[in-house]
């Protein structure tokens, strides 16, 4: 197997099925490092599922991934974290007893040396520090040492990307980031996607058609399960295929 | 109460540790301080002495379940294997079983079995999750006390162990009501401090993210099962301590000691305190010994038998699961938060 | 089964063995050796039966409890209120009718009632908190015991069976032979054999209702996933509300059992829940045929345990806890 090399992530014939269903069916993938890629598709096109595999929360029944080169396949979820990918989840998976501050200094310090400790963080502490410039990084500061759980979603919406972007990065994985946020929190979201460091490629899935297409430099499509188109935003956007697609099987989009 | 809502950590990250005190600390500090001089023997050794010990017990509870999510029913077995200990390596009127080793073998060694002993339970209780928990570990507990029970070779059954006596250091006789007063205030305060410390330190941040989210935390590389067993050890540590405190202000350990009842109680004390702050567990104690000392004569004052303490006790129990599941704590942060808010509009009278 | 015993042979095996030596045990008579070293064969048969029936008790009071855990995710720490109210009312039924059969109905039916307002009351109001209806369940308990105390006082009760049944019938197994070779066979109380058949009669009754009727589909529909069964339209707050009038019926229906066994007394309370527990952390929550398991283990282990090695019997039974935690914390027959 030739891997093309200078890819932040491939996908080579990438399946997943459960059961019967076929979840995903042979997905091919290339992504740069740097790139930022939008992945559309309908309700139950996959999207999800090919986060999923790609993060290792369940490998894929066939096929290969590699993320930076190395054959990631079989590793376990925090293996990959360690090598840089991260994603938010749709649904909220914080730490809701926990102060913003503090959810995102456990999501810095999963992935440093010496997670075990029963030392008090300084205020000086480098960790701590990280974790202050991220929760700045997604406009939070005035909230910081609230808890999660008296947050708005928006905010909570935010929080998730600030815990992506902990530990140095390499490649995100955004799923639906903006879903249920107010037009202010989507300018604010797009602003912080569009302001991350440049060497930071992310895929994001997104039903708000204005939002992946402003955040992205190429659009994926998905359905069933399967891609089939990928290309720049205007190109995609003009697609009569998939406007009859998408604008037919998104209504609620 | 001031003092529940005098710490934010948070907030007072930034300032130096002296600063970081709440002037309700100091108050109460220095109210517990002098307390000898004006309070009577009854007062300190019983009342003060006890809530002391057993809020130390249930602050061990309150750091596995508030922190850790983890409602165990074992604390006051090990508090109490930690008293048997100290009565096996120790001294005591059962001189056939006693050993009579000085105090500093006995007292480190019982401790250290006793944390080894948690880790098992822990080990054992993290295998499952939520409420299996809280099964799991009161059939412990159970089979803990019917084993001291029936056991002569080693916790000498039904009557256990008397007369187990804290060493003389530095020439003072520790159970004399000052001194012991002092020993408990001593080892509550540094088990209080020390808990808030840890909740504060990347262990207990781990411990609160496994709390609320045992998945996320593995993804993000953390150990959860370690992080949930260390707590077990160190919860059982600060029942270890309270433990062999609470042997000697009675100079007695007996299976009556550990059984279901008081097993329950220690769970009832976190409760009613609250389990969101470990000082709910010092507050459950203090009112759960008032009621234990006055409630014979408030009953009989209004008429009942003194024997229905039970009865005022789970009432007391019940109203607050069922109206406050945060107990007191939880009922003075409404209250406040009723407070603070202009009563024409509802809406907060200050943005703090 | 089959299936089973080609997943684990190893296991299949020793199974086999264990069941062929309690066989012999049984019903060979014992060759001299064997008494000296253990005990007598009548012995040996006590305990058997002992543990048996004890597990049949144990089996009532837990399949209830099994029951409104696996359908409800509600865990009652009152169950053993329950058990010791139904002893009560069944004694006071049996006592003042004289009719002793006439008590395990009206344990049934009131205590049922009982935990139709205990699902009410908590855990309707409560639901999907498990640890605050833990928590008022405990308080519930507590209070009732103390209100029971008052109520009953501190003596011993014992619910008498009818004269028919009290007596000791003569079993067709051998505990030995006499010098003149004539057969010894074991006597036992008529009163366990035939409560011990209830027992069994009931846990089938119950697998055939959970199995083959459309309400036991439902029910289990709903243990296996409580989303379907809402989706399903079916009017669920009844059949949860059903569900745990038997529950609690069951454990009425254990306390006369218990009480015509052993006796009603203050702390038999404390004494059946953790019975239950332990039941179903061995058996594993919310299975019928986990908590028919766990029972018979829990009552052989207690009654050999006592008879055998009587200062570690508790032991044996927290040993069969740990050894099923360590290696299966789901409990044996419990899903993963």
């Amino acid at each position: 197997m030739t891997a093309e090399t200078g890819l932040a992530l491939e996908l080579r014939g990438v399946s997943k099925r459960f059961g019967a269903l076929a979840a995903l069916s042979d997905i091919e993938l290339r992504v740069r490092p740097g790139e930022r890629r939008a992945v559309l598709g309908s309700n139950g096109a996959g999207k999800t599922t090919l986060f999923n595999c790609i993060t290792g929360d369940f490998p894929p029944s066939s096929g290969a991934i590699r993320f930076f080169g190395e054959d990631v396949t079989s590793f376990p979820a925090q293996e990959r974290i360690r090598r840089g990918l991260r994603r938010t989840y749709q649904i909220s998976l914080l730490f809701t007893g926990l102060s913003v501050l503090d959810n995102v200094y456990l999501a810095c310090r999963g992935v440093s040396r010496g997670r075990f400790s029963f030392r008090r963080p300084r205020a000086s502490d480098a960790l701590m520090q990280t974790a202050e410039e991220l929760v700045t990084t997604v406009h939070l500061q005035e909230v910081r040492n609230t808890r999660v759980s008296d947050l708005s979603y928006g905010q909570q919406r935010q929080l998730e990307i600030a815990m992506a972007l902990s530990g140095a990065p390499r490649f995100i994985l955004f799923d639906e980031p903006a879903a249920g946020l107010s037009p202010t929190e989507r300018r604010e979201l797009i602003a912080i996607l569009t302001g991350l460091p440049g060497h930071v490629g992310y895929i994001i899935i997104e039903h708000d058609m204005d939002v992946a297409l402003r955040v992205s430099e190429r659009v994926t499509m998905m359905h069933n399960g399967r891609i089939f188109k990928e290309g720049k935003p205007a190109e995609i956007e003009d697609d009569p295929e998939v406007q009859a697609l998408y604008l037919g099987g998104a209504a609620h989009g | 109460m001031a003092v529940l809502d005098a710490f934010d950590p948070a907030r007072a990250r930034d300032r130096n540790w002296i600063e970081r005190v709440p002037p309700a600390y100091w108050v109460l500090g220095l109210l517990l301080l002098v307390m000898p001089a004006f309070a009577g023997d009854f007062v300190l050794y019983q009342i003060m002495g006890w809530t002391f010990l057993l809020g130390m017990i249930a602050l061990s509870l309150m750091f596995l379940a508030g922190y850790g999510g983890m409602v165990s029913l074992a604390q006051m077995s090990f508090a109490g294997l930690a008293g048997y200990l100290v009565a096996i390596f120790g001294d005591s009127a059962i001189t056939a079983i006693s050993q009579g080793w000085p105090w500093w073998i006995t007292i480190p060694l019982s401790l250290a079995l006793t944390v080894l002993a948690a880790t098992g339970v822990g080990w054992l209780a993290v295998r499952t999750e939520g409420i299996y928990t809280i099964m799991i570990t009161l059939a412990i507990a159970a089979a803990f006390f019917y084993f001291t029970r029936q056991n002569y070779d080693l916790f000498n059954g039904f009557q256990g162990f008397n007369t187990i006596l804290p060493p003389h250091l530095f020439g003072v006789d520790w159970r004399a009501p000052v001194p012991f007063y002092y020993l408990a205030l001593f080892w509550a305060v540094a088990a209080y401090a020390a808990v808030l410390y840890l909740s504060r330190a990347p262990f207990g941040l781990a411990l609160q993210g496994v709390r609320d989210n045992p998945r996320r935390m593995a993804a993000l590389g953390y150990n959860v099962t370690a992080h949930r067993v260390a707590a077990y050890a160190f919860a059982g540590l600060i029942a270890g301590i309270g433990g062999i405190l609470l042997t000697w202000q009675s100079s007695q350990i007996s299976p009556g000691t550990i059984g279901i009842g008081p097993a329950i109680d220690v769970l009832v004390v976190a409760v009613i305190g609250g389990l969101r702050h470990p000082i709910g567990a010092f507050l459950g104690a203090f009112i759960f010994v008032l009621l234990k000392t006055f409630a014979v004569d408030v009953l009989i004052s209004l008429g009942l038998s003194g024997e229905r303490f039970q009865l005022l006790i789970g009432l007391c129990f019940l109203a607050i699961v069922f109206f406050s599941p945060d107990g007191l704590l939880g009922l003075w942060d409404r209250l406040r938060e009723r407070g603070l808010r202009d009563p024409l509009t509802g809406r907060a009278k200050d943005d703090r | 089964m089959r299936a089973f015993a080609n997943r684990h042979p190893v296991w299949s095996a020793i199974l086999v063995v264990i069941a062929a030596i309690v066989l012999w045990l049984i019903f060979a008579i014992w060759p001299k050796g064997l008494s000296d070293a253990i005990g007598s064969k009548k012995i040996f048969l006590n305990a058997l039966f002992n543990g048996v029936t004890l597990g049949g008790l144990y089996f009532l009071v837990a399949s209830g409890f099994t029951l409104i855990f696996g359908l409800m995710r509600n865990v009652n720490m009152a169950h053993g209120t329950l058990y010791l109210l139904g002893g009560y009312i069944g004694f006071y039924t049996a006592d003042s009718t004289g009719y002793w059969l006439l008590a395990f109905p009206v344990a049934f039916v009131i205590v049922g009632l009982l935990g139709v307002l205990l699902q009410y009351v908590v855990f309707r109001r409560m639901e999907g908190q498990d640890l605050r209806q833990t928590l008022v369940t405990i308080g519930i308990s507590i209070v009732v015991a103390d209100l029971m105390l008052w109520g009953f006082g501190g003596n011993f009760f014992n619910i008498s069976p009818p004269s028919w049944l009290s007596g000791p019938v003569r079993t067709f197994l051998v505990t030995g032979a006499k010098s003149s070779g004539e057969l010894v066979y074991l006597t036992y109380p008529m009163v366990r054999i035939v409560i011990f058949a209830a027992a069994v009669l009931v846990g089938l009754a119950m697998w055939l209702a959970l199995n083959r009727t459309r309400i036991g589909m439902l029910i289990r529909a709903g243990v296996d996933d409580r989303d379907m069964l809402s989706a399903t339209g079916a009017r669920i707050q009844l059949v949860f509300a059903g569900v745990f009038a038997f529950g609690a019926g069951l454990a009425g229906i254990a306390g006369v059992v218990g009480g015509s066994f052993q006796s009603v007394a203050p702390g038999e309370d404390t004494r059946f829940l953790l019975a239950s527990l332990v039941v179903v952390i061995v058996g594993g929550m919310g299975s019928i045929p986990g908590a028919a398991l766990g029972a018979l283990l829990i009552g052989l282990a207690e009654q050999f345990g006592s008879v055998y090695f009587p200062t570690y019997a508790v032991v044996l039974t927290f040993i069969i806890m740990v050894v099923v935690l360590a290696f299966r914390p789901q409990g044996l027959m419990g899903r993963a």
